[in-house]
């Protein structure tokens, strides 16, 4: 088990090494100087010197590329060319509401992708199958930004049900989880048919297995059999699968926040491109690869738990 | 050529191109989208001759028209016809997605021959496509708008990107099952050159995944430039770009919903017939590839 983890904490180097050197470029193509820019409009060109010093920046690219990563240890992403914020302060602003709209959006669409997906494959074939399949397809086919305004123009505009602009403050207040609401109906809205589909597949596969026949043959009601012998075996790749469309969840994360103005990371990197403001978008593309491995690690760990047999091989 | 056919026999799930085209007829759901491929193609490749206007031509006494009337589809906030805008804009999407495909889907193909022919860069080249895997296709969008500015081209470049190694890894997986096949070491046996070898014997029986991969990633590609450009990281405005058009019919959401709807609408459709059809090419041309 540990080696497994430790395998692949392994194999996340190189690809980290490789996001860090993503940020490092952005930093390099920034039109301006930063130095200029860290000592503001007044000062003078000895006090430039100084602070490009400081920077390393009259050093040789590796060498900056090591000082680089020093200032990445200390959680030093640098300052926001437009407004002079450090990079660090914005994203510890935005990591939190983008984690409660993705999990928002997990919470009730992984357990619904989970019961259409199970319901279709037991009743496979059958007019609800189908239903479940082609609103699968729609799914994965419908622009996230679609749905978004859709629910905008109905629920909050016409209907005037609930709110679409921004954050209303954290999600256990009535206000913040009504502010919440639209943007993970959304983002999880697009989710829910690829989850129906992986998991009509899985349980497809295990029910047609010979320990489901077995469980029948013992004259296990229908319940138990589908429940603990089938979905229980099934939930195994779907945990995986789900894992690997976290970065399909995290492209919509970024579309919805646009959309809702909800103020997490991916809006604040989108801003920051269009700003040209390349420290904060060197940060916030930092943090979102970063996180994005992580979640894999983690799913990958889950699946050894969940599995013993990866464990072994 | 011999040898090919010979094979082609035994390798399972290989029918015959006509019999793929009747059994696509068939099914209703891919007729369907098969028909609505075709002719989005055809309008996005006789855009100009069909629209007749220029899709930038302003109209200030009819801005914000809803749909019906003397403009079917309506016009947008500057009085642009919709209907030209999306002829237009479906020819900027359809060639975002044709260029990403083709010089992503080049390059995995490239790679995902060479690593299942020449077995000794196999690991470090599947270990690089593992390296490309584990960014979303949406952080290479950022990244690469990032370095080269919005626009286009970094959609384009971000596509392509994200399109190499899945492609490679499928190409690799079908030109491994195909190089165990008797009549490669047959070829080899006779002294064929590795490029021949690939070119006329191995790339051939290995065209039936590349294609519904193709089709599959296409939508996808659709889907994931849209998003960019409706996020302002793609085609700028006024360019008429479905993603963009969008984006700018945000704007005037409560007054006028069709001009975000009416492009909005025209994605889904498109992308919903791609993935249609890419699913039933799969059954048909392969069914070990069904998830």
């Amino acid at each position: 088990m540990l080696a497994h983890i430790a395998r692949r904490l392994l194999t996340a180097i190189p690809v980290m090494f490789g996001v860090l050197l993503i940020g490092f470029i952005l930093l390099q193509v920034v039109p301006t100087d930063p130095a200029v820019v860290r000592a503001g409009p007044m000062a003078t060109p000895d006090v430039i010197e100084a602070i490009r010093a400081d920077l390393g920046l009259d050093k040789p690219l590796w060498t900056q590329f090591f000082l680089y990563l020093g200032r990445l240890a200390q959680g030093d992403l640098g300052v926001s060319i437009i407004n002079n914020v450090p990079v660090s302060q914005e994203l510890g602003a935005t990591i939190g509401p983008t984690l409660e709209l993705m999990l928002g959006a997990l919470f009730w669409s992984i357990p619904l992708g989970i019961l259409l997906g199970t319901v279709a494959a037991y009743w496979r074939g059958s007019l609800f199958d189908r239903a479940v399949m082609a609103f699968a397809v729609a799914g994965v086919s419908v622009p996230v930004f679609f749905v978004g305004l859709v629910l905008i123009w109905f629920v909050g505009f016409k209907w005037q049900l609930l709110p679409f602009t921004g954050r209303a403050g954290p999600i256990w207040t009535v206000e913040g989880l009504k502010a919440l609401a639209l943007p993970a109906l959304t983002l999880g809205g697009v989710f829910v048919g690829p989850v129906a589909r992986m998991t009509r597949t899985a349980v497809l596969d295990v029910l047609g297995a010979d320990h489901v026949r077995t469980a029948r043959a013992k004259g296990l009601v229908e319940r138990v059999v589908v429940l603990h012998h089938a979905l229980r075996n099934a939930l195994i790749p779907v945990v995986t699968l789900i894992g690997l469309q976290i970065g399909f969840l995290l492209g919509g994360a970024v579309v919805t926040e646009t959309i809702f103005s909800w103020p997490g990371v991916g809006r604040l990197a989108v801003g920051a491109i269009l700003s040209s403001d390349m420290p904060m978008a060197q940060g916030t593309i930092i943090v979102l690869s970063l996180g994005f491995i992580v979640i894999n690690l983690v799913v990958d760990v889950l699946y050894a738990v969940l599995d013993p047999r990866v464990r072994v091989s | 050529m011999s040898a090919v056919a010979t094979t082609a026999a035994s390798v399972p799930a290989a029918p015959k191109r006509a019999g793929i085209l009747r059994r696509l007829a068939t099914e209703p759901g891919a007729a369907i989208a098969l028909a609505f491929v075709l002719l989005t193609i055809f309008a996005a490749v006789f855009a100009p001759w069909l629209a007749g206007v220029d899709p930038y031509e302003t109209n200030l006494r009819a801005t914000m028209r809803p749909p019906g009337g003397e403009y079917l589809l309506g016009t947008d906030a500057q009085g642009r016809d919709l209907v030209v805008r999306c002829l237009y804009g479906l020819r900027a999407t359809l060639l975002m997605g044709v260029i990403s495909l083709v010089i992503g889907g080049g390059i995995g193909i490239a790679i995902g021959f060479a690593a299942a022919f020449y077995r000794r860069i196999d690991g470090l080249l599947m270990r690089l496509m593992d390296v490309l895997l584990s960014f979303p296709a949406i952080l290479f969008g950022l990244a690469i708008a990032a370095i080269f500015g919005p626009g286009l081209v970094a959609v384009v470049i971000a596509m392509s990107v994200a399109t190499v190694p899945l492609m490679a890894r499928i190409v690799r997986g079908a030109a491994l099952v195909v190089m165990r096949l008797d009549y490669i070491e047959a070829a080899r046996a006779v002294g064929m050159n590795d490029g021949r070898l690939i070119w006329r014997h191995l790339a051939p029986n290995c065209l039936s995944p590349i294609f519904v991969f193709a089709t599959l990633r296409f939508g996808q590609v659709i889907l994931l430039g849209s998003a960019l450009s409706f996020l302002g990281l793609g085609a700028q405005p006024p360019s008429a770009e479905l993603g963009a058009m969008a984006a700018e019919g945000r704007n005037f959401l409560f007054f006028a919903p069709h001009i975000a709807v009416v492009p909005s609408v025209l994605i889904f459709m498109v992308v919903l017939a791609f993935n249609v059809l890419g699913d039933a090419l799969r059954d048909a041309l392969d069914p070990r590839l069904r998830i």
